[in-house]
């Protein structure tokens, strides 16, 4: 019944979540009464539960749908330094059986339990966070005060790597498949994981931590084999797509790989446990780990508040009588006993054994201890919940607020102004002096307050804002000054101490001291805002800290004593540690003990509307049971242990073979021999597989265990076989053994599957950790050595697009001889492994080779040319004699080309999407015969000698399309991809690009000789069938698709000196100006030239699209996006630029367009013709009359402007003075008068008449 | 009143960084990668006292001379920029700024006269009171010295570009009959309300 009201009123008040968002409290006993204020009111109890209880009516709404949260997933990239993708528990958190289990399906609030990882989705305002947990794959919602940001630098680079999969798996759900069908996302996952081992100096296997420590050589294995798994599962995804299209596998498969890539971020955290665990007590440098260790768990037992839940679990209902979570203890056991399966009992020895020693329970005397975590690491500072983006989601009302820093602050900052105002004000009147001690002692308490705050935020900034800390001193010192100040006048005034009054002059330093404690908290609080703003809001853990409520609290207990008021001292005071301490004497609830009580809401309910989102979520309850079982073992031998490789059936039997007979150290006996080289390949891979066993894994493993019963007795042999590899001989020897494989091609195959694979995929150096990838999956960013490695690859062939942009633009972000430098660093580091070193050596000649072959430029390029020269004839050619021979000549030809000889520019084209250059040959039958009758070209010729004059209207505008498209196209056609880069047809002097320049000029050429031939003409009738005639050619060009020409007709057309002549247009035909004006449309240039691109989207070429088009876009590209970006992920200062290669893939994207219409036509040449053009066009260009002004005079003469209202019966150049032309004036002079009522003056005339 | 359209076209020699100022323009917020193929790459929705309005923006950057004149037309506001460090591209201006009123048939076309790159002070070329004084003789049009490189004064330009061209659109449809263009009075309100608008001019 209970359970009935209550789910209905969750349901109610689901309904009204976006308007009143939930309101967390802190505090364990608001939150409490919350939980249970329908249930059982009576369970509250102290001092505050008839106002929590009160609080507690407006409170409850549950967060938001994880559907709408979800649509604003794509907002919150991984970008965003200072907000968290991952939370990690640090308190058991299981919701409340009642509800869960009356829920059940659609209930969707996820028990955590203390050490786990969460991908984060999204957070609500309230607190509770959208997430998936890593250990599951469950999603949901889950309090964040439970939990604590995971971002340890050294996990980061993998932690990334799983946010972006993360992102690529769900646009994959929506149907974006294309970035599965090639690897290239998986590599992200393996530099993560490399980063990671390398950072934890546990990259080889025989680094000498890995030797050392059996757990962590274990650990090792088990990431690899994890990561084995991934790229296994990337690569059946990858041949799903290939062959299959139906969807359900694929998305099987989609699942399959997220939940291996949580396996592998777990066993990573795990790992990263252990190794902040043992690292020390072996004695290796951890480095900065020690300051960014991950968070750890609050260990210092003296703290109630902070028993996590395992010690209650242990203790019963004996720890319950101090704090108030008695009825939780055994709500929370039963719990765990119903969710696994009545494995309650081993989770403490599961917690004891260092799987999770980083989070070991505080009981244990060695957490304790550890030198790791020492207390002040743990300290308050530390235990904020983190609520991130939580200012990003918007402000609600509601108590919630005095928990986020900001409203904290807000709250600190109006207290303390109101405590200090009134003592200034005291103090300017006069007072009696115990009211002016009391006001002195709330403000210095409410001063304090302020700093704590101020201080736990300059604590939480991972930065260390230095004004902030600035600000805090000098409000410190100001402070400081006022509490001697008031201490001075109190020990003068004692001696008169009778005297009820205070003289108002006595406390004037009082007041100056008090001023700049104000000024200087202001400065404060500014600048804590500004860190606020920085980093993202939070929320304080210590939320006990009602700041105004304890204020008046301790002024109450403070106030007797006149003598405490003076304490703060600068030695005495380190503002953290203070507050607590308040906190403690007023007997305020610390920091919410979450796992002492519920300070949780009630579980949240999810209406069957709203459904969680479809996220890979393949285990059940019952499947989480399985799978914890196998975790239950501690012990890493156990025989129960599952198998990862043991889903393998074909596998041979590997028991005969228990411990692998580590061969001679000389690799190169067993690359002749693939079946002992597979035998090993299996015994070593069984070895990896017992390893997985002791990872804790709930979902995925479920599957795994069912296979793994089959095949455990291999496991349990295998196990065995690998505890004598512990010498470095041994691991040296197996070190030579994965160098063998991969000996034969076919090897490969099956081995990149492999661990061992994987082991030397991680070998490698990588720069991947710099590389960015954009949401479709293309690389937006990166360094140079990443970038160059993109171009390597040894595992895809890598993208054709990438790979020339980068030929095109590399000029732009680096030197030839940087590249080639770099290249050859890759060469030398990638080593000479069959696997990988071979492949990417070829990969490295290839793109010098296709530098050099179609991508040089003598006049920049040549000065890496010596270098590639040694590098050809030295490391290549040691490498690879065939190659380093081939580039060696190559550096010749080169050469040779620069000396003198012909460069098939043509090939640097090669870029060109689709479109072979189909070379033109005049005999093609298909070419349309010329339009051209016998007397045309005898005038064409009588032209050419002088003896007569030809016009435009003497020809067929097909034809006069045709020739001027011809010139036109092959300008187009040699305009080379260089020359469009770098804005370097804008440049005035000396730019290179030349083609461009003499295509923009051609078309000016054309719109000049457009106005030209029709201002030449004095008879308006002349002029109109001029007009008519172009328009003609220009519906030509259009049909020839000959954009770039069409435009320069129809601007001239439309250009003030041509539309002014209004007699002329009178004369053309409507037809003609319909014409026109579909041009028109076709030409504008509203929104962004939208008619235009559109139908020079999927053109076919030949084309001559507009050039001005491209060189706007391009222009803008340039300056519209930065030449470098920021890495994602690395926080504040540490964050590094690397190049943004997405402007220059932008940039060539848009060449390529270009290049992709740089197709000869298929017509015939008119030789006579063009001749005949190009002499019109010199003859415009070179008189002095080609430009604006010059054709506007002329216009006037032609049609002089008429004054407004008067209507002239006949101007002195109109000879056409027919009544129809009169009637013609009038009509365009009413004409004109509504268009001055468009632009309301017109009265330039003077001036144009001055002109003239 | 629906949501007015505007187009407002940026000129100016070359290398006078009017494409910043119009790139700053248009991606108000840091956006990762700007695109300017697509529709709405120079259209900005902004308030103006009260007005939301869509500028389009035209930037005749890289294309050819005779499309000059169809922006032109298109546009109802102008930003003439040239650059603090050139002397010569504050003179191209004047050819264009007669073409605008050629083609607009008008004196008061709405226009801001903008001295682009004031972060290279030391490189200054062109007095401060020069640019004014040219300024001053086109009419009273508005002067801003602008960033674009640091954003300075980006905004304001178009605002208050728009605001001319909103009162322009007023005064229009107010007094749409008075098409004594010629007649004094009529010039002499536009010229005070220049005159009124000019200590709004900012100078950075």
């Amino acid at each position: 019944m209970a359970d009935f009201l209550l789910e209905k009123e969750e349901v109610d008040k689901h309904a009204s979540a976006l308007v009143a968002p939930l309101n967390i409290q802190k505090s364990p006993k608001r939150s409490r009464s919350r939980e249970y204020g329908h249930i059982r009111q009576s369970s509250s109890r102290g001092t505050h539960s008839i106002k929590s209880q009160s609080q507690s009516q407006s409170q409850i709404s549950p967060p938001l749908t994880p559907r709408t949260s979800r649509e604003g997933l794509p907002d919150q990239p991984p970008t965003q330094p200072v907000f968290h993708n991952y939370l990690r528990a640090f308190y058991h958190f299981h919701p409340s059986s009642t509800v869960s289990s009356s829920t059940d399906e659609s209930s969707i609030t996820v028990p955590i339990n203390q050490g786990d990882v969460i991908l984060v989705h999204s957070v609500h305002p309230n607190g509770w966070a959208d997430g998936t947990l890593l250990a599951s794959g469950a999603r949901g919602w889950l309090p964040t005060n439970y939990c604590e940001a995971y971002d340890h630098p050294t996990i980061r680079n993998l932690l990334n790597a799983l946010t972006h999969l993360w992102d690529l798996v769900r646009d994959g759900e929506n149907g974006d498949l294309m970035v599965f069908t090639k690897q290239d996302y998986v590599r992200g996952m393996i530099a993560g994981v490399r980063f990671f081992l390398e950072r934890t100096q546990c990259l080889t296997r025989d680094s000498s931590l890995i030797l050392a420590h059996v757990g962590l050589r274990r650990m090792r294995k088990g990431l690899l084999g994890d990561l084995s798994s991934l790229v296994k599962t990337a690569k059946k995804l990858q041949e799903i797509l290939e062959t299959n299209e139906s969807s359900v596998p694929v998305f099987e498969q989609l699942d399959e790989l997220v939940l291996r890539s949580f396996k592998l971020v777990t066993r990573a955290v795990r790992f990263l446990d252990i190794w902040a665990q043992d690292a020390v007590s072996l004695s290796f440098d951890l480095g900065e780990a020690l300051n960014n260790r991950p968070p750890t768990p609050p260990s210092d037992s003296a703290d109630p508040s902070v028993q996590p839940q395992a010690l209650s679990n242990q203790n019963g209902e004996d720890g319950v009588s101090t704090n108030d979570y008695a009825p939780l203890v055994s709500q929370e056991s039963a719990i765990a006993t119903q969710e696994e399966s009545g494995s309650a009992t081993t989770q403490p020895p599961r917690n004891l054994h260092r799987l999770s020693v980083a989070f070991s329970i505080p009981s244990e005397a060695d957490s304790l201890q550890s030198p790791l975590f020492p207390p002040q690491s743990q300290g308050q500072s530390k235990r904020f919940s983190v609520t991130h983006r939580l200012s990003y989601t918007g402000k609600s009302q509601g108590l919630r607020k005095q928990n986020l820093a900001s409203e904290r602050l807000d709250g600190a900052r109006d207290s303390f102004l109101g405590f200090i105002g009134s003592f200034i004000g005291l103090h300017l009147q006069s007072r009696s002096s115990e009211e002016l001690t009391l006001t002195t002692q709330q403000s210095v308490i409410a001063c304090q307050q302020l700093l704590a705050v101020v201080e736990e935020i300059w604590e939480r900034d991972s930065r260390r804002s230095e004004p902030l800390e600035q600000a805090r001193d000098t409000m410190y010192a100001r402070l400081t000054e006022l509490v001697q100040a008031t201490k001075d006048m109190f020990s003068t005034s004692e001696s008169n101490i009778g005297e009820e009054v205070l003289m108002p002059d006595s406390g004037k330093q009082l007041v100056a001291a008090a001023t700049s404690c104000v000024r200087s908290a202001g400065d404060c609080v500014s600048k804590a805002r500004v860190v606020i703003e920085r980093i993202g809001d939070f929320e304080f853990e210590n939320a006990g800290l009602g700041l105004s409520e304890t204020i008046f609290e301790q002024i109450g207990q403070i106030a007797p004593e006149e003598d405490d008021q003076p304490e703060p001292q600068p030695e005495q005071q380190p503002e953290p540690s203070k507050q607590p301490e308040i906190t403690l004497e007023t007997d305020k609830p610390l920091p919410a003990p979450p796992a002492s009580t519920r300070p949780l809401p009630p579980p949240l309910v999810i209406s069957e509307s709203k459904p969680l989102p479809e996220v890979p979520l393949p285990s059940p309850p019952e499947d989480n049971r399985v799978s914890l079982q196998p975790t239950q073992p501690p012990i890493v031998e156990s025989p129960t242990a599952v198998s990862f490789r043991s889903s393998r059936s074909s596998l041979p039997p590997l028991n005969q073979l228990p411990i692998p007979h580590l061969p001679q150290p000389c690799p190169s006996d067993h690359t002749q021999s693939p079946a002992s080289a597979t035998h090993r390949f299996f015994s070593k891979s069984t070895r990896t597989d017992s390893v997985n066993v002791s990872v804790t894994d709930s979902s995925s493993t479920y599957r795994y265990s069912m296979r793994g019963d089959t095949n455990s007795i291999h496991s349990q042999t295998s196990t065995r076989a690998t505890t004598p590899d512990q010498s470095p001989a041994k691991a040296q020897s197996s070190q030579a053994l994965v160098s063998s494989f991969g000996s034969s091609s076919e090897l490969r195959s099956v081995a990149s599957e492999d661990v061992t694979a994987v082991e030397e995929h991680l070998l490698e150096t990588t720069f991947l950790h710099e590389l960015i990838y954009n949401k479709e999956g293309q690389v937006s960013g990166g360094s140079l050595p990443a970038l160059v490695e993109q171009l390597t690859t040894h595992e895809s062939t890598p993208d054709a697009v990438f790979v020339n942009a980068f030929y095109l633009t590399f000029r732009l972000f680096t030197t030839p001889v940087e590249l080639a430098q770099c290249l050859i660093d890759r060469f030398d580091y990638v080593g000479d492994s069959q696997l990988v070193g071979v492949p990417v050596r070829l990969r490295i000649y290839n793109v010098f080779k296709g530098w050099l072959e179609s991508h040089w430029a003598p006049d920049s390029d040549s000065a890496s040319l010596g270098l590639i020269l040694t590098f050809a004839t030295g490391k290549l050619r040691t490498a690879l004699p065939a190659a380093g021979k081939r580039l060696a000549e190559l550096t010749s030809k080169v050469t040779e080309v620069r000396a003198g000889a012909l460069v098939p520019r043509l090939v640097s084209s090669l870029g060109k999407t689709g479109i072979s250059n189909a070379v033109f040959t005049p005999s093609d039958s298909n070419v349309p015969a010329p339009i051209l009758t016998k007397s045309q070209m005898n005038a064409l010729k009588a032209s050419k000698e002088g003896r007569a004059q030809c016009s435009i209207l003497d020809f067929d505008p097909m034809e006069l399309a045709r020739q001027f498209t011809l010139i036109e196209s092959k300008l187009y056609c040699s305009i080379l991809p260089e020359e469009l880069l770098a804005l370097e047809w804008t440049k005035r002097n000396g730019s290179r690009a030349a083609n461009v320049r003499a295509m923009s000029t051609l078309s000016n050429d054309l719109a000049n000789l457009v106005a030209d031939t029709i201002l030449l003409l004095e008879d308006p009738k002349k002029r109109a069938v001029i007009i008519k005639q172009w328009v003609k050619i220009a519906i030509k060009c259009l049909e020839l698709n000959n954009y770039d020409s069409l435009m320069a007709i129809i601007c001239s057309l439309n250009s003030s000196m041509v539309l002014r002549l209004k007699k002329t247009w009178e004369l053309v035909s409507a037809k003609t100006k319909a014409r026109l004006e579909e041009l028109k449309t076709i030409t504008d240039v509203g929104r962004n030239y939208a008619v235009l691109r559109q139908r020079l989207q999927n053109h076919v070429a030949p084309c001559i699209p507009f050039v001005g088009i491209y060189l706007t876009d391009l222009t803008f590209v340039d300056v519209g996006n930065g030449t470098t970006r920021q890495l994602p992920g690395e926080s504040g200062c540490d964050s590094v630029s690397v190049i943004n290669f997405d402007k220059h893939m932008k940039t060539a994207k848009i060449i390529g367009q270009l290049q992709s219409f740089q197709v000869p036509y298929r017509l015939a040449a008119v030789p006579e013709m063009q001749e005949w053009m190009e002499s019109q066009i010199h003859r415009v260009r070179s008189s002095d009359q080609a430009n604006v002004q010059s054709y506007y005079r002329r216009s006037l003469i032609l049609e002089p402007r008429e004054p407004p209202q008067v209507v002239k019966a006949s101007p002195p150049t109109s000879d056409a003075s027919t009544s129809g032309a009169l009637s013609a004036d009038n009509r365009t002079n009413s004409k004109d008068r509504f268009e001055f009522l468009n632009f309301s003056f017109s009265s330039t005339n003077s001036i144009k008449d001055r002109q003239i | 009143m629906s949501q007015r359209e505007y187009h407002i076209v940026v000129l100016g020699s070359g290398g006078v960084g009017k494409s910043c100022l119009t790139a700053q323009f248009v991606q108000n917020v840091w956006i990762e990668s700007y695109d300017p193929t697509i529709e709405d790459s120079y259209r900005k929705a902004i308030e103006v006292d009260g007005r939301h309005v869509i500028l389009e923006i035209l930037d005749t950057a890289g294309t050819e001379q005779f499309s000059k004149e169809l922006y032109m037309k298109t546009g109802q506001g102008f930003l003439l920029v040239f650059s603090i460090t050139s002397m010569s591209s504050l003179y191209e201006l004047t050819e264009l700024r007669e073409q605008i009123r050629r083609i607009k048939e008008d004196d008061n076309v709405p226009m801001v006269l903008v001295g682009n790159k004031s972060d290279l002070e030391e490189d200054r070329a062109v007095p401060r009171p020069r640019a004014f004084k040219i300024s001053q003789d086109w009419g009273n049009v508005p002067y801003y010295e602008t960033s674009a490189r640091r954003r300075a004064n980006v905004d304001e330009v178009f605002v208050d570009l728009c605001r001319q061209i909103i009162l322009k659109d007023q005064r229009d449809y107010q007094e749409p009959t008075s098409k004594g263009t010629r007649d004094g009075s009529r010039r002499h309100t536009g010229r005070s309300k220049r005159r009124r608008r000019g200590p709004t001019c900012t100078i950075l």
